[in-house]
């Protein structure tokens, strides 16, 4: 009895001890939170089905609920080569895409052959070029075994979870989110590895000519931008073609697999890179004012690693999803309106795209005595070529291809009476081919050419925003300049004048995003809510339609600046000055003033894929809506017009659930660059303690001993690995909480609101973070007292608050738009028939509540875990001791 | 091992060492743990030409012997205060100029053209004393001035340099200073201003005490120094020399912070 007595005691002081503690207190309540919540929805649930609060009578009963819903059709492989609907000249186009694709691939295979085939330079500067391709390697190695298994996970769980019982569709989408996935995966590997190739011959090259060295780091960004276009093209093509008009759930699955790996790919690179970069800043030219990339310090090694991880294959990945995310966007929305043409069209885009591509990066070239300037102009040059072929082409297609039956409506009006019919026509008087305007038609009756001007706005897109982005950031316009000479009045002036050039860009970018859409809706007037998203979708083809312009822009920075690196570690002065007098000079100006070009055309590129992540996003919506519409995925191939627009009409900021899933998402974007930022700091800090450490070796000091490089480059791998998980969940689970939990309408709520407050951070924190970098370096040419002065402390502060900002959150804020879509898109399915507020099945209440729950502990873990130390952390930091 | 002897001027002392000039400035600058850092300059001297009654020289071959691991001996201080006062110019062999993370550049000695006097300068002086003094005097003028042993005001021997004024140099009302590094501009162009238009004393002082490191990019032309017997002039290499031949310590003295 004392016994049993004493046992309960102990039992119960150990239960109070544990309560006690505050993680599990919280814990605690949350639990009985959930129970209260659940007990509270589960009783009325089990006595009727009825409307819940929020849902109107009237929008119960709306001409959409009248609709019957036909059953899933069966699947037939390859079915359009059988189907009279498409003609034999469509068959061949798409198989001309395809051969497009293939193309693009090959140019891309030519191309790193000659980059392959460059001189390598000297043993010493091979020697430096090896330390950066193995810690590449390394990284992306571990990144692979980290991610691999998590893309498993998946696959499976998206194979069991499609709605379908299809077997055909289950592997369609569970493949085809593996195949993006691996893609994605393929265009980071191959382009960073291909990066980390380039640099040491662009190295080699600026030896001899400034015309080869430009050439040969432009084509290194080149093989990834083909290699982009190619693949992206060729994944889309090939589950349209394998699919047909049933390709819904595979390129969502396909769309899925890209965007989730480049948000890996670019957080991981992210924290990689801006980690090395600031520990190598803080402790070289900070505390012992060392050069940049000097040989002596231990991060300039990992900083190298960190240009290609981030830089290249990050932005690389990031640019790929986007660019699948779009056609995406635009085969589903293309049929639920144009019916099959509307599928076919952007995928000819593409292909023009990629042959534009192909041409216009051929003709960019350097002479062997050109500057920066002349650099710059044969870049954009080679952009705007390729433009005006994209262009001329779309014009061209249109004028061939969008031929309807004047006399055909678009409007799906399945099961709608003659009167209804009718109404719905008068109200869309420009879904009947004849009935066009001059401009849309130029008086050919039948003639769409629609589809053709929004992709003409959106090639506009990205040259404006290419633009816009180049005034906030660049050296040669005022708000840099505002910044540098805010520099002269100390740190808090810069770091205050450069909030305010971040927010007044993000406005700016907004505005002309938003006249974009505009325009598209004013191309699509007199046409439902679907039409105008597909404008909208249309206008990101025409945005990406120089993807490998774009991508070739972006990693000629990464390429050039490793280069630089190479040259300053592995250059030999006095060797090159006798063997032949001023070729050192001339080779390290080559180097610098491809390093300027190359930052130059990486910032610009930034807006580019921040603001296709926006349109993408806005056009995914029009996917969502119509998901809800159907009420299930399988179905939307069947959606009506009127189904939209009723649906459509729901998600108004009136209905609390909306306001509060718009609350919600509003705060993830800020919540994800949080946990991004202090990944960085975290990292950071471990660094600037082991280069520390070093850098008390007197031999290392004196450069007769190399650092143990691979130390720091181990300590960016294991901090980044282990960032990577927190902002991944938060992306998967946070929309899938909100869904379970909340219901359908907050979750669109939270989509908009997250895809707003997404957009404006991401561009906020690039071009701050880009406008203090080049602040920073307008000072260091000489403007207010230049290197070393009062002004340039101020400037390097700046910069160093910026470089989490613009290498690392902010880029990461693209996918993170797209992979909650995505999510939010492939569970609708099961959100719509297990959430909280207004299930479809019996016990959907308690399944909802649990899921919401799991969701909920997973995104506290990963929360808790990016505030937490890892273990090698703490024991790296336990052997730095007080150093 | 030999010895050598050396004049370090921040601070002045007199300086016996067994490492050769680049060890040594190196030394100076980051010490022998690399903990610290700070530019330095220092003449090497020729211990043939020291008076024999003022230093104590045979200290040298005392005290600057190896350590007993078998190192060499990095500093044996021989004299701290006044030191450059008892180096007779003609000692005075090589000059270094030490960055922040011990880099090391020697300049020669070469002849100096004096310039014309109608402008004004800008002087940072290094030993015995540190003020930074705007001038009406050109280089050679001024050390005949500061060391005129009857003024009240005055140095037996000065180590110094000029610095870059720019457009101030001859408009001191209306140049932009906005790129010159040094700092409190404002409180500069003041000076110049007074002492072009009212000062009636060739010279004003701008900072009592240097509080910044020099920038070596600032200097213009190279360092002096001097008494009433000579002046010896050390001047920087060209800019393309110092872009190839001593880049690393050129990239090294770029990055440095100073005013």
């Amino acid at each position: 009895m004392h016994k049993t007595h004493t046992f309960f005691y102990t039992m119960f002081r150990k239960i109070r001890h544990i309560l006690s503690q505050p993680r599990v207190k919280v814990t605690y309540l949350f639990c009985m939170l959930a129970f209260f919540i659940a007990a509270y929805y589960f009783k009325p649930e089990l006595t009727a089905a009825e409307p819940s609060a929020g849902q109107s009578v009237a929008a119960a009963t709306t001409i959409a609920d009248a609709t019957p819903q036909p059953a899933h059709e069966a699947f037939k492989a390859f079915a359009l080569f059988t189907d009279p609907k498409y003609t034999t000249m469509e068959k061949g186009c798409l198989l001309a895409i395809l051969g497009i694709a293939i193309l693009g691939l090959l140019y891309a295979y030519m191309l790193a052959k000659q980059v392959v085939k460059a001189d390598q330079g000297t043993p010493r500067m091979q020697a430096v070029a090896n330390a950066v391709r193995e810690g590449a390697n390394a990284y992306m190695a571990a990144q692979f075994r980290k991610i691999g298994i998590l893309i498993v996970v998946i696959t499976v769980i998206l194979f069991f979870t499609t709605a379908s019982s299809e077997l055909a569709f289950k592997f369609g989408r569970s493949g085809a989110f593996l195949l993006g996935s691996i893609f994605s995966w393929l265009v980071g590997f191959v382009g960073m590895r291909l990066a980390t190739t380039g640099n040491l011959r662009v190295a080699a090259a600026a030896r001899n000519s400034y015309g080869e060295a430009m050439q040969l780091g432009y084509r290194t960004g080149t093989v990834t931008g083909m290699l982009t276009d190619g693949l992206g093209l060729l994944g889309g093509t090939l589950i349209f073609i394998v699919y047909g008009e049933q390709a819904y759930e595979a390129l969502l699955g396909f769309g899925f697999g890209g965007t989730l790996l480049a948000l890996f790919m670019r957080v991981g690179g992210g924290i990689y890179t801006k980690a090395a970069d600031v520990g190598a800043d803080l402790v070289g030219k900070i505390e012992k004012n060392i050069p940049e990339d000097d040989p002596r310090n231990a991060a300039t090694i990992a900083d190298n690693v960190g240009d290609n991880v981030g830089d290249c294959a990050g932005m690389a990945a990031d640019i790929f999803e986007s660019y699948e995310v779009t056609i995406v966007a635009a085969m589903i929305l293309g049929m639920a309106t144009f019916g099959h043409k509307g599928v076919i069209f952007p995928l000819l885009v593409r292909g023009i795209g990629v042959l534009g591509s192909i041409i216009s990066t051929y003709t960019v070239k350097a002479g062997p005595n050109d500057t920066s300037d002349t650099a710059l102009h044969s870049v954009h040059r080679g952009f705007w070529i390729g433009s005006i072929i994209s262009v001329v082409g779309f014009f061209a297609l249109g004028l061939a291809y969008l031929k309807f039956d004047p006399a055909v409506n678009f409007l799906k009006m399945t099961g709608l009476s003659p009167d209804q019919q009718a109404k719905l026509i008068a109200e869309y008087p420009y879904t009947l081919p004849g009935n066009l305007p001059f401009w849309a038609n130029f008086g050919v009756v039948g003639l769409d050419l629609r589809p053709v001007w929004t992709c003409l706005i959106g090639v506009i897109l990205a040259i404006v925003l290419n633009k816009i982005t180049s005034y906030f950031t660049h050296t040669s316009h005022a708000p840099v300049k505002s910044l540098a000479k805010s520099c002269q009045t100390g740190h808090a002036t810069n770091i205050i004048q450069g909030f305010a050039v971040g927010y007044e860009s993000t406005v700016a970018t907004v505005l002309v995003i938003a006249v974009a859409i505009f325009l598209s809706y004013i191309c699509y007037i007199g046409t439902p809510p679907l039409f105008i998203a597909y404008g909208v979708a249309m206008t990101g083809i025409g945005m990406l339609t120089l993807t490998g312009n774009t991508i070739s822009m972006d990693v000629f920075g990464p390429v050039a600046d490793n280069a630089n690196g190479i040259g300053e570690m592995g250059y030999d002065p006095e060797e090159m000055e006798r063997n032949k007098p001023g070729s050192f000079k001339r080779a390290r100006q080559i180097l610098s003033d491809l390093d300027a070009v190359g930052n130059t055309t990486k910032a610009e590129t930034k807006g580019i894929a921040i603001g296709s992540a926006v349109i993408a996003a806005v056009s995914l919506f029009a996917s969502f809506i119509a998901v809800i519409a159907v009420g299930s995925e399988d179905k939307i191939h069947l959606m009506t017009t009127a189904q939209y627009i009723a649906e459509a009409g729901k998600l108004t900021v009136a209905h609390p659930m909306v306001f509060i899933g718009l609350l919600i998402g509003g705060s993830v974007p800020f919540l994800f660059s949080s946990m991004l930022i202090r990944a960085v700091g975290r990292a950071a800090f471990l660094i600037v303690k082991e280069c520390r450490i070093q850098f008390r070796d007197a031999d290392i000091w004196s450069g007769k001993k190399k650092p143990n490089y691979a130390r720091v480059v181990d300590i960016c791998t294991i901090t980044a690995q282990k960032e990577l998980i927190g902002p991944g969940f938060l992306a998967i689970f946070t929309p899938l909480m909100v869904g379970f939990l909340l219901g359908t309408q907050a979750l669109g709520g939270f989509l908009a609101g997250m895809i707003l407050t997404g957009q404006l951070l991401a561009v906020f924190m690039a071009n701050a973070g880009g406008a203090w970098d080049n602040a920073k370096k307008m000072i260091e040419d000489g403007h207010y007292g230049g290197k070393g002065s009062e002004a340039h402390r101020a400037a390097v502060t700046g910069d160093t608050v910026g470089d989490p900002l613009k290498d690392t959150a902010g880029p990461a804020i693209n996918p993170l738009i797209k992979v909650m879509n995505m999510v939010s898109l492939i569970a609708l399915g099961l959100i719509m028939k297990y959430n909280l507020v207004e299930p479809k099945e019996v016990g959907g209440r308690a399944i909802g509540v649990v899921v919401a729950f799991v969701c909920i502990a997973a995104i506290w873990w990963a929360v808790w875990q990016s505030k937490r130390e890892s273990p090698e952390m703490q024991e790296m930091e336990k052997d730095f001791g007080n150093s | 091992m030999s010895a050598y002897l050396y004049l370090s001027l921040i601070p002045e002392a007199l300086v016996a060492s067994m490492l050769p000039p680049e060890e040594f400035g190196n030394y100076l600058a980051v010490g022998s743990r690399k903990r610290t850092r700070g530019q330095a300059l220092f003449f090497e001297v020729d211990a043939a030409l020291l008076p024999k009654n003022y230093f104590p020289l045979d200290e040298i071959s005392k005290r600057c012997v190896p350590h007993e691991d078998g190192t060499p001996r990095r500093s044996v201080y021989l004299s701290i205060y006044r030191a450059l006062e008892h180096v007779p110019l003609a000692a005075l062999k090589k000059l270094y100029l030490v960055t922040e993370d011990g880099k090391v550049l020697g300049l020669d000695a070469q002849s100096y053209e004096t310039e014309p006097a109608d402008e004004l300068h800008l002087y940072q002086e290094f030993c015995p004393v540190h003020p930074r003094v705007v001038s009406k005097l050109n280089p050679t003028a001024f050390v005949k001035f500061i060391t005129d042993q009857s003024q009240p005001v005055s140095v037996p021997r000065i180590v110094f340099c000029e610095l870059v004024l720019r457009d101030l140099r001859t408009d001191p009302d209306n140049a932009n200073v906005d790129d010159l590094p040094y700092t409190n501009l404002n409180h500069l162009r003041d000076c110049l201003k007074e002492l072009k238009h009212k000062y009636s004393t060739p010279t004003k002082t701008v900072i009592r005490q240097m509080t910044h490191e020099v920038l070596f990019r600032t200097i213009r032309g190279g360092f002096f120094v001097g008494d009433q017997t000579g002046l010896k002039y050390y001047p920087l290499p060209s800019r393309d020399v110092l872009e190839t031949t001593c880049y690393h310590w050129w990239r090294s003295a770029l990055i440095a912070y100073g005013g």
